[in-house]
This record gives structure tokens, sequence and C-alpha cells, in this order.
């Protein structure tokens, strides 16, 4: 409930996935491709995670894994977890995935994500934290918005730090 | 923008971390009469010309700008003392010498206002200026070797080193920790069901069979 304002979570939640209908829903247009206002069992629509958890809740649908958790994903990772532009795959790609662990029968989801969290954050996070801004900027763009919060102003502190002496 | 998770919380200013140095007690050798101050923090005095007294910093400073009085510089604060001290952060690179908490800040204030008071003010200049870029270097190289683990202790880091890394340090141990939990829970859920458990996406070599 401390995160009902919070606007990192809403946009998490704001996410797609793909879940299975095992219970028709009448007068609904969430599937695009139906013919008519209703989204028939057993079809796969995408729809926004908020919405997906309700209706697991009332066991409504199963949720799959949307494909920014795919085993393309997972072998990137495992070549190098450092260079994977998780950003263009999904910007809350931790958040996102700590949502999704318990509501999914996948249960690599949560080994993905701290390995591929401490992997960044020993190759990528540091060197963003640590190097200069030009070697800093070709990490940035694969930092997904949790990583770039670890690392907030770091340039003005160090230099203000300097001016003080 | 309001409710988006704050870049600056647990941050302060070196300002501020100056600020709170200032409570640090240094020795002063008065050049005047004065009766017992009495703050809420404590009893200072008598100030009797000649006979060193131990005051917060800030009355120190306050008096010095005043004329009435001249510093003792910290013991810490000799050439010998700093060099051996420069000598021995350059030699290990994984522990940091022990400094007052706050020597950044009491070397600042007292280059600001009683430079003539200490003796080869430039040489201890550059040493404190060395010593930092030395452990600000080591503690950020040190950033990387956290294992995911969600506590990490450092020995002999003074405050402003501190601050500089807290936030950073902060939230990066909060993500080890949230994601280090689930895979705590997923270990003693297979072990139990399953004899042989297959590390997936752990990293590991591209040409490896299984």
């Amino acid at each position: 409930m401390s995160k009902y304002y919070d606007i990192d979570d809403i946009l998490v939640k704001e996410e797609y996935v793909p879940v299975l209908f095992h219970k028709t829903a009448n007068g609904v247009t969430i599937d695009p491709s139906a013919e008519t206002n209703c989204a028939e069992q057993g079809s796969k629509v995408d729809i926004p995670f908020w919405l997906a958890h309700e209706l697991q809740l009332r066991q409504a649908v199963s949720i799959n894994l949307p494909a920014c958790f795919d085993q393309k994903t997972r072998l990137e990772v495992q070549a190098d977890a450092a260079y994977v532009d998780l950003r263009s795959r999904c910007p809350y790609f931790y958040e996102f995935g700590c949502k999704l662990e318990p509501l999914v029968t996948d249960r690599t989801l949560g080994i993905l994500l701290s390995t591929a969290f401490k992997i960044r954050y020993k190759e990528a996070l540091t060197k963003v934290y640590t190097a200069a801004h030009i070697t800093a900027s070709k990490y940035l763009s694969f930092l997904t918005k949790e990583e770039t919060n670890c690392k907030p102003y770091r340039f003005c502190h160090g230099a203000e730090l300097c001016l003080t002496i | 923008m309001a409710g988006q998770t704050d870049p600056h919380i647990s941050l302060f200013s070196p300002q501020e971390v100056e600020f709170m140095a200032e409570d640090e007690l240094v020795e002063i050798v008065p050049n005047m009469n004065m009766e017992q101050l009495n703050f809420i923090s404590g009893d200072f005095g008598r100030f009797i010309p000649q006979i060193p007294t131990k005051v917060p910093l800030w009355l120190a400073v306050a008096l010095k700008r005043r004329g009435k009085c001249s510093f003792r510089p910290p013991g810490w604060m000799s050439v010998d003392n700093l060099t051996q001290i420069l000598e021995a952060e350059r030699e290990s690179q994984s522990t940091f010498q022990a400094l007052p908490f706050s020597y950044v800040e009491i070397a600042r204030l007292l280059f600001d206002h009683a430079h003539d008071d200490i003796p080869d003010k430039y040489m201890v200049r550059s040493l404190v200026e060395d010593i930092r870029d030395v452990r600000l270097h080591k503690l950020e190289t040190n950033l990387g070797s956290f294992q995911g683990t969600s506590a990490v202790k450092i020995s002999n880091v003074s405050a402003m080193e501190v601050n500089i890394v807290r936030p950073f340090v902060r939230r990066a141990l909060e993500a080890f920790y949230k994601h280090d939990k689930p895979e705590a829970d997923i270990d003693r859920d297979t072990r139990s069901s399953r004899q042989q458990r297959e590390a997936n996406n752990e990293p590991r070599r591209p040409l490896r069979q299984r």
C-alpha cells in the first residue's frame, strides 16, 4: 500500500503481459483481434499487468511470461549480462520481474534477475559511477530505470568536493 | 515529480557534513582571560593565557577569528604521520588507515582559518589532498567487489567519503537484498523436490553442454 502513489510502481504495472483466458469475458474490447466485444475462453490476449493480476486472483486468466523474459534474453544475460540492452526490452526489468515472480509457474525468474543484477552491478554500474562521463555514457543507454536510480548526480558532488579545498 | 523515488534521500551536502564535524574537540592556546562558558553541549573554560584547553571546533574557529587564541594542530596532522599514512594507503588495496572520522573537514577548517599555526603548511596540505585522493579512489574501486551481499563492512572510512558513496551503495545493497530473497526461497523449494538441481541462468561458459 505504501507504493500506491509511487509513479515508478504505477508505470511498472502498466507493462503488458500475455494471458490466457479461462473464462469468457463479455462486453470488453481488450482483444483487438476478436470479432465481437468478447474475449473468448482459451484466447491469448496482451493486457496490462494490473488487470492481469486482478483477473488471476479471480482465476479468470493464467499469466504467461512476457517477451522481455524469454529465452533470447536469458541466453544474452548468460553470455554477457553487462551489455544487454535491458532498457529497450523493459525499462523496469527488475521491478516487473519481482512482481511477476509469485504469479507465474516459472521458478527461475528470480535467479535470472539476481544474477543479471549482480553481473551488471559489477561490470556496468560501478563503471558508470566512477568513470569519466564519456565511458559512462555508453553504458547508460543499457541500464534500466532502477539501475540509473542508483547513480544520482555523483558527478556534481565529486566536483563540489574538489571545490571545498 | 511527486511520488517518484527521491534521488536525494540520505544525502548530506558537503557543507552539512562540515557543520557536523565542527563538534569535534581541538586544542587551542588562548591569549586572553575569560570565564568558563556554559553551553548545552558542555562547559568549556576557564580560558587562561598560554594554558591549552580543549574546545569544539566551531568555538575554536570563532575565537581564532576574533584573534583570541591560536590553534595547536592535532597530533595526526604532522608531516611525518601523514607521510606514513599516505604510504600505507598506497600499499594496501583494500584496507584504510585509521584517521579521524572528520579529518577532511578538520583539515580544511584549519587551513582556512589557522594556516599560520600549522608548521609546514604547504606540505601538510598537499599530503592531506593526496591521502584523500588515494582513499577515494580505493573506495570507488572496491565498490565493484560486493558479491551480492546485503551488508558490507569497511573500516576506517571517513565522513566525507561515506557521504559521497552513500546513495549509490544504499540503493545497490537494497537491490541486492531484494533480488536475493527469491533465490533463497527457490533453492529451498527445489532442493526438497528434486535430487539434482540444474543451475539455470547462472553464468557459465557458453559451450558447456548439459
